[in-house]
């Protein structure tokens, strides 16, 4: 039997379905890409906006607290010294530097911290991160100028 | 004369609504992609005193990360997430090329009425004379605003 083709009708496709699905990668971008829920732990330094080229002559910081990090070597946790002074560990950093506190220093005076290139980074952030858990909130560092064909 | 309305079927017009979400979608995708390149797999150092902080509490912001190189044993990457006009590019910085991105980042802040920061990421076992490039380029392109990126917590006893 022969059928005869139906008329045209005006033809809707049903999109019902396609924005149920829009919907949930929307709700899924959303979750993850939210700005909100990505969050990271900082350490903050400031350094100092007159220094550079153009600003006259280089800004000498004299800190009141120096710290310096000696490497020893590989595998070897590095030396830790304050105003040139050994210190036997990251603690008794932390100790010396919140009796000083104590006995009223300003938290916002500078600390300068002067490692050595060698120094594995984790080193150099946990002697910050024991600076900042004493009290002091003005964390710098020493950076050196480039030599004359210095290749960094 | 009041003449009561004729039932007609009624056709919910999608299709303007499908644009708005594909839309927000590849706004979202975009975004994504953007704040996974800015959060790349490192190994960062840990830090008890580390503030939280949410990405969009750093306001304009230059993202470097300091990975260790795979070729070379004790050389680093300088990793910068870069917008190309096309799409979002990771680009491997030679350290000399550090000072100019900043620079030019800097006045692009600054045109805006903006102040920039530099987030430093970088890989716990670097040597410090590779984050000591990246601060001094920052010196240089005048950018006083520094942050470290790291997990924030005491370092667990494994990574000792």
């Amino acid at each position: 039997m022969i059928r005869r083709p139906q008329p045209l009708r005006d033809f809707a496709p049903n999109l019902a379905p396609m924005v149920d699905v829009i919907m949930v990668l929307l709700v899924f971008f959303l979750l993850g890409a939210s700005l909100n829920l990505i969050r990271q732990g900082v350490l903050q330094t400031e350094l100092d906006p007159r220094s550079g080229p153009g600003a006259g002559a280089a800004v000498q910081i004299i800190p009141l607290v120096r710290i310096g990090i000696e490497d020893l070597g590989p595998g070897q946790p590095p030396r830790i010294y304050l105003m040139d002074e050994p210190l036997e560990s990251l603690e008794a950093l932390r100790q010396v530097l919140a009796r000083r506190l104590a006995a009223g220093a300003d938290p916002d005076n500078i600390v300068a911290i002067a490692p050595q290139g060698s120094v594995s980074w984790r080193y150099v952030i946990k002697t910050m991160d024991a600076v900042i858990q004493a009290g002091f909130r003005n964390v710098q560092f020493a950076v050196s100028l480039p030599s004359a064909g210095e290749k960094p | 004369m009041f003449r009561p309305p004729q039932p007609t079927s009624m056709h919910l017009n999608l299709a303007p609504m499908v644009d708005v979400l594909m839309c927000l979608i590849i706004f979202f995708l975009l975004a994504a992609k953007l704040v996974s390149a800015e959060h790349a797999p490192l190994s960062l150092p840990w830090a008890v005193a580390a503030r939280e902080v949410a990405v969009r509490e750093l306001g304009e912001r230059v993202t470097i990360n300091v990975r260790v190189a795979a070729e070379r044993r004790g050389a680093v990457e300088y990793v910068v997430v870069d917008w190309d006009g096309r799409q979002i590019i990771e680009r491997v910085l030679p350290p000399s090329e550090l000072e100019g991105l900043l620079r030019a980042r800097a006045a692009a802040a600054a045109a805006q009425n903006k102040e920039l920061r530099c987030v430093i990421r970088a890989d716990q076992y670097v040597q410090y004379r590779h984050i000591e490039t990246v601060l001094r380029a920052c010196g240089l392109a005048k950018i006083a605003h520094v942050v470290f990126g790291v997990n924030k917590g005491a370092e667990p006893p494994a990574g000792d």
